[in-house]
């Protein structure tokens, strides 16, 4: 019988080992974990907004010493996109962890729920779903600074030059990626549509079919759009942008979401892509904080890109961008708490009560890079608006003033879903104990 | 000498065709149950129910089914993922359809809608054989896939495109949702899979688990001795598909909590395959065993290099991850084709013989 008893202590000490080493990941300082996808399909758009997250939180560590003399506890943990590998992350990481960033729409789902049980903020900036930004009913979750329904909005509102009656009888193509976060849009298109008179016609590119959009974009052509907007992600967006090109779709009128508009897509085609147009709530630029950077972590080879030419990417800068929310928010709860070492319910605050000015931005060295942003117990989005950016053949440079949403349009369809997302999970807990200001 | 054999003298056919006829392998069952009953849950933290111990248990009963048709009826299936689909999205709209019902009674209910689904999947299987049935139920994974994504009445017209679960008890007890404990939810997987692993060995042994593997050896000669084909393959989908679909809304109910049509998707087929097939064919325990090597590995390795104070970026140890476990998949395959069961089976071979080598 030894044999069997030896296996089971075996397994034993390892369940043991297991359940003893999550306890021991607490560390000192503030405990950000962020679920990276560096791996797996998706990777070639994650990996610059994890370096752009990751490199500002180390300048913080180097430059300042973390946030008001506390070090930043940044720890990665890899999903590769994977939802069953969020799960793992999520628990892997939360028992010290100040906040999370679960960084897809399906991990989000997935932990939205326990974020509320554990308690801990949930950071979803630019992504998660639009209705987050009820903070009555999320009263956990953050998607700063902009959601998908302002991101669909300001894109029409760009396309009618500001006057969206002018849209009457055109026709608009949304190209989306057939899941959730490419339907995402959609609710709030059809409404646009109805109250504006204008045609939309969805077209789905399925997650199996992200590369090969040969049949989209025929139908595109058939169809003879005045403009199409893309929702895309990862691979679609490259896919698109080369069929756009050999079926010499007008560029001009081909407008992507923020996830759309990364260099690395449209440096492929080059020149050929002029006119392309994308969404976004960073615009490029060489900003003060960039050199910050170079000093304190890339010159030091602590940074994870491969040349400092990644740094004026639009997607390593909307990291920064990301990292920079986040180290605000939790500056002001040491602020308002008298605390250095703040916890998770506090840094919740923080993020509620965020108010990022534009005199803070010059302050940080972002003047221009991002809009200001002002959070609300009623508004954990923040709504501050995006730019468009063009690309001129080889980057991306700005091209209009700043674009924001119509707020009394959006809000009572967020507010609606909310109230369904809730009851779909009840019993939902809502804003519950937790003081609003 | 551990295991030895000597000396256990069957007197009743009763005891013959008992379910473990050696005592030895009796007393490991009853120190692998205590092991999974009481000492786990003593030790285990809410990531260790959460990441390993509930998945390993899901991805056992999925394997478990699909490997009573692949293993037993010898019916090669690709869509193992879409049939654990039709059994989560019927749980979800049984559950909301009528919110009062016991979530048990839910969860049996909805294997029937997969088990449906399944045999009409498995029509083809009467006409085609092989790989051309693997593609037949290649076609039902995209099809299935497709019609989560499309039908939105199946997710209730919800805005996220996804299934959420409610909070639901059992006579008080909180047993999904992000209110219930991980170590109920726990004992309530592994009480279903306790249930249906009994039930499914027992099937194997008998009558049906027979036709299945006389169907799966030669299935003209099956024919030839008077077995019904017909009846013998859409029984062997009916059940694999039961299991499946329910071990699908396990996955949605007890773990996840919320899940996106793409979860039930091809990779997560094949993934399943892998697990019977380095587990072994036509094995009950080996589901059991490459669902450990498959699903809890990678979790195990990921934690090594911080219990040992290594840093390694988390980017680079999934590399590693991927290559170690792959390799290790390899490894086993080499050193024993028919799976880690037959491999267990030849190391309790030797030791019933040991020390003596004949």
């Amino acid at each position: 019988m030894k044999h069997f008893t030896n296996l089971g202590k075996a397994v034993a000490a390892g369940a043991l080992a297991v359940a003893m080493s999550t306890a021991a990941m607490a560390a000192d300082g503030l405990n950000f974990p962020n679920l990276t996808y560096r791996t797996g399909p998706f990777a070639g758009t994650g990996t610059p907004i994890m370096n752009g997250q990751r490199d500002y939180m180390l300048m913080l560590n180097e430059r300042d010493g973390g946030i008001g003399g506390v070090p930043i506890d940044y720890i990665e943990c890899e999903t590769g996109y994977n939802t069953n590998k969020g799960v793992e992350c999520y628990e892997k990481t939360k028992g010290a962890a100040l906040v999370t960033q679960p960084w897809s729409t399906g991990i989000t789902l997935q932990v939205m729920p326990r974020t509320n049980v554990d308690r801990i903020p949930i950071l979803a900036p630019g992504y998660g779903f639009s209705p987050m930004s009820d903070g009555d009913t999320f009263a956990w979750a953050f998607n700063p600074p902009v959601s998908y329904w302002d991101g669909a909005y300001m894109i029409l509102d760009y396309i009618a030059g500001g006057d969206m009656s002018s849209l009457k009888g055109k026709k608009i193509v949304l190209l989306h990626l057939d899941h959730p976060f490419g339907k995402e849009p959609i609710p709030l298109l059809e409404k646009l549509a109805e109250m504006h008179d204008f045609k939309l016609v969805p077209i789905p590119v399925g997650l199996k079919e992200m590369q090969n959009q040969s049949a989209q974009w025929l139908q595109i052509r058939r169809e003879r759009p005045d403009n199409v907007v893309m929702w895309g992600w990862g691979a679609m967006n490259a896919g698109a942008i080369t069929e756009a090109v050999k079926t010499r779709y007008p560029m001009e009128n081909f407008i992507g979401i923020w996830w759309s508009g990364s260099d690395a897509d449209l440096q492929n085609v080059g020149a050929k892509a002029k006119g392309y147009k994308s969404v976004s709530f960073n615009a490029p630029g060489n900003f003060p904080v960039l050199e910050d950077i170079r000093k304190h972590v890339v010159s030091k080879g602590n940074s994870e890109i491969k040349s400092e030419a990644d740094m004026d990417t639009i997607f390593y800068q909307r990291g920064i961008i990301i990292s920079m929310i986040l180290a605000e928010a939790a500056k002001t709860a040491q602020d308002n708490f008298g605390e250095k070492n703040i916890n998770a319910e506090q840094l919740r605050w923080g993020l509620e009560n965020l108010d990022i000015t534009a005199a803070r931005l010059e302050e940080l060295g972002m003047k221009g890079m991002t809009p200001p942003l002002k959070m609300a117990c009623d508004n954990h989005t923040g709504h501050s608006g995006a730019w468009m950016l063009e690309w001129n053949g080889e980057e991306f440079v700005q091209a209009s003033d700043l674009l924001t949403p119509n707020r009394e349009l959006i809000k009572p369809l967020e507010l609606e879903k909310a109230a369904d997302y809730a009851k779909n999970n009840a019993p939902w807990p809502g804003r519950g104990d937790l003081a609003c200001n | 000498m551990f295991y030895r054999t000597s000396g256990q003298f069957k007197t009743t056919y009763e005891s013959d065709q008992a379910l473990f006829p050696i005592k030895q392998d009796m007393v490991l069952l009853v120190v692998i149950l205590a092991a999974m009953y009481v000492i786990f849950p003593m030790f285990a933290s809410e990531f260790t129910y959460k990441a390993l111990l509930v998945p390993v248990l899901i991805y056992s009963l999925a394997s478990l089914g699909l490997n009573i048709l692949t293993g037993y009826a010898g019916q090669l299936s690709l869509g193992t993922a879409g049939f654990m689909g039709v059994g989560a999205y019927a749980c979800y709209k049984i559950t909301t359809i009528f919110p009062e019902m016991n979530i048990i009674v839910a969860l049996f209910l909805s294997g029937f809608f997969s088990a449906a689904v399944g045999v009409a999947f498995g029509l083809p299987s009467l006409r085609i054989k092989g790989f051309y049935l693997a593609i037949a139920t290649l076609a039902s994974q995209f099809f299935l896939v497709w019609l989560f994504e499309k039908w939105a009445w199946l997710y209730n017209y919800n805005a996220s495109g996804a299934i959420e679960v409610r909070t639901m008890d059992i006579f008080g007890l909180v047993v999904t949702g992000p209110n219930a404990s991980p170590m109920v939810q726990y004992y309530f997987v592994l009480g279903i899979v306790s249930v249906v692993t009994f039930a499914m060995i027992n099937l194997t042994r008998g009558r049906y688990g027979r036709t299945w593997k006389a169907v799966r050896d030669m299935d003209i000669a099956a024919e030839l001795v008077g077995i019904n084909l017909m009846r013998a393959k859409l029984s062997a989908f009916a059940v694999s598909s039961y299991i499946v679909g329910i071990a699908g809304a396990l996955m949605v109910f007890f773990w996840k909590g919320a899940a996106e049509p793409n979860l039930f998707d091809i990779p997560m087929s094949f993934q399943i395959v892998f697990i019977a097939i380095i587990g072994g064919l036509g094995s009950v325990m080996g589901n059991f065993l490459g669902a450990i090597l498959i699903v809890a590995l990678p979790v195990v390795l990921n934690l090594l290099p911080e219990m040992l104070g290594l840093s390694i970026g988390s980017a680079t140890m999934e590399h590693v991850n991927v290559m170690v476990v792959g390799s290790l998949i390899i490894m086993f395959l080499i050193v024993e084709p028919h799976g880690l069961a037959r491999f267990w089976a030849l190391i309790r071979e030797k030791l019933i013989i040991w020390p003596f080598p004949h």
